[in-house]
């Protein structure tokens, strides 16, 4: 565990940080609890629970806070430069930063989303959705941390993304899923455990390569960019 | 050691003794300033960028939405429906809004030049929210005026259809600035928590969007009084049920209202109590901010 990781990782953690990732776990679990204990039909409360709340908000929301507060939070307040001087190659600081955005977002939203899908179905669904949502997570993180090198308003530009793209659009324009992440994690989940609970029209090839792709393609563009980074002021 | 020989010269400083305004127009300005904040008036390209991005989709949607129904003469959607329908990117502006209005004056600690003015500190929270929800309710009106506009000048019964028209807009006004009230006082109590930008745009769509899918479980819970009590549990559904009850059918036109059964008042009630709540707490978390 190189100090990259650890610094990163208290830096996401440090004093009490860590409590503002809990309410969104706990909504998924409670909901789930409170409809299963309540006897409603899971084809009923699946689709919203799972999918709604799942991995249409607590997955990307998430990724969002820490894709982007791994690396953004220290640009923003300047300190980016003190690890940027270090003899270190940029590889070392990015592939690091990646694996605890990921690794943190994969672990908070699987704990919940892997309850509430033993609670709806089966441990099969449960483990599918763990596994789909890590990959998911990893994409997701991937993208958000390229885009906290790329501009200057990450959170905003990743919002613009998980709102109108993949919110907006892809429930009333079709074609866009192809590019929607969530969409990929859903064909990802259902194939490894086929219910009728999960339904996407993407193909489940075309997830797994676009998801490997836009994980490993975003990596090469944050090493890319943070190669010839340039430290600057706050936007006005 | 010469005698002193320092002289104090006389450059010409002279005291300000013109009229000094008072705290009306520091609120004024304040909230002027504020408006133009929202909307990057006076502001570099970079922080245009967001704000207009989402004025000109919900225009553009308004434009479309009059245009079908100039051509097809097809209602697409109500004045109300219209306000439904944009709330994602309310929701989006109200995160661009929010944290460049109260964030940025925590971040840079310039909180104290304006406490040192004839401003209560209530005023400063006061006059932010007043600016949000004055941004918001130009966001939705503005397109409803578009859509009003369009409609007024096809109508083919004459001044009767355009005061029909004027009579259906109005309603949707009001309910426009119901959105614009409790969303703002939601997004404001939340990113005047914290001083990083980011981090108070995540809250805000955090907050707004793990309720919804709340309302969508509740409503399928086998209970009749949870299921018309369900909308309660989201910010934008609550403000539907609250339109729902108040304007009812102006507000519909007949194209099925919420269920919300007889609770209407209730809706009322706890949309009242949240404005009241998170503006009670905005002015709490001004009275102790932190100075650095």
């Amino acid at each position: 565990m190189s100090t990259v990781t650890w610094i990163t990782a208290r830096g996401l953690f440090g004093r009490s940080r860590f409590l503002m990732l809990l309410p969104l776990p706990l909504i998924l679990i409670g909901l789930a609890v409170l409809c299963r204990s309540l006897g409603v039909d899971p084809g009923q409360w699946g689709p919203p629970v799972l999918v709604g709340l799942g991995l249409a908000v607590v997955l990307p929301v998430v990724a969002l806070i820490e894709g982007t507060g791994v690396l953004g939070a220290e640009i923003d307040d300047g300190t980016v430069v003190h690890i940027l001087t270090k003899p270190l190659p940029r590889w070392q600081i990015v592939l690091p930063k990646l694996a605890v955005a990921a690794g943190v977002t994969a672990v908070t939203v699987g704990v919940p989303i892997y309850v509430a899908g033993v609670l709806a179905d089966s441990v099969r669904l449960g483990l599918a959705l763990v596994v789909a949502s890590a990959a998911g997570a990893l994409a997701y993180s991937a993208l958000f941390l390229a885009l906290s090198l790329v501009t200057r308003r990450p959170v905003l530009l990743g919002l613009v993304y998980v709102l109108i793209w993949e919110g907006l659009l892809g429930r009333f324009v079709s074609g866009t899923r192809v590019l929607s992440i969530q969409q990929w994690v859903i064909a990802l989940a259902d194939r490894m455990a086929p219910t009728p609970l999960l339904g996407t029209s993407v193909s489940v090839p075309v997830a797994a390569v676009l998801t490997a792709l836009v994980a490993v393609g975003f990596t090469v563009l944050a090493i890319d960019r943070l190669r010839s980074f340039s430290v600057a002021g706050e936007t006005s | 050691m010469s005698d002193a020989t320092g002289v104090i010269h006389d450059i010409g400083y002279q005291r300000y003794t013109g009229p000094r305004l008072g705290r009306r127009q520091v609120f004024g300005a304040l909230y002027l300033h504020g408006v133009r904040t929202v909307f990057g008036l006076g502001r570099s390209a970079k922080a245009k960028i967001f704000p207009w991005l989402v004025v000109s989709v919900v225009t553009v949607v308004a434009a479309g939405v009059t245009a079908v129904r100039s051509q097809i003469g097809e209602v697409v959607m109500t004045y109300a429906q219209f306000a439904d329908a944009m709330s994602w990117l309310v929701i989006f502006f109200a995160a661009v809004a929010a944290p460049e209005l109260v964030s940025r004056d925590l971040r840079s600690g310039v909180l104290p030049l304006y406490f040192s003015r004839p401003l209560p500190r209530g005023d400063y929270a006061l006059s932010k929210l007043l600016a949000l929800v004055t941004a918001l309710w130009l966001l939705l009106g503005g397109p409803q005026l578009v859509m009003f506009l369009g409609a007024a000048f096809t109508t083919n019964r004459g001044v009767r259809g355009v005061w029909d028209e004027l009579l259906d807009l109005l309603p949707g006004l009001l309910y426009a600035g119901l959105w614009a009230v409790v969303f703002a006082s939601i997004a404001l109590l939340v990113a005047s928590l914290t001083g990083k930008r980011a981090f108070a745009a995540g809250g805000i769509v955090a907050v707004f969007l793990m309720t919804t899918p709340v309302v969508g479980v509740l409503s399928i819970l086998p209970s009749r009084t949870i299921n018309e009590l369900a909308f309660v549990a989201s910010p934008p559904t609550l403000v539907g049920g609250v339109g729902n009850w108040a304007l009812g059918d102006r507000l519909t036109q007949g194209r099925g209202g919420m269920p919300i059964g007889d609770f209407g008042p209730v809706y009322a009630a706890v949309a009242v109590l949240l404005v009241a709540a998170c503006v009670s707490l905005l002015l709490l978390r001004y009275r102790k901010v932190a100075a650095r």
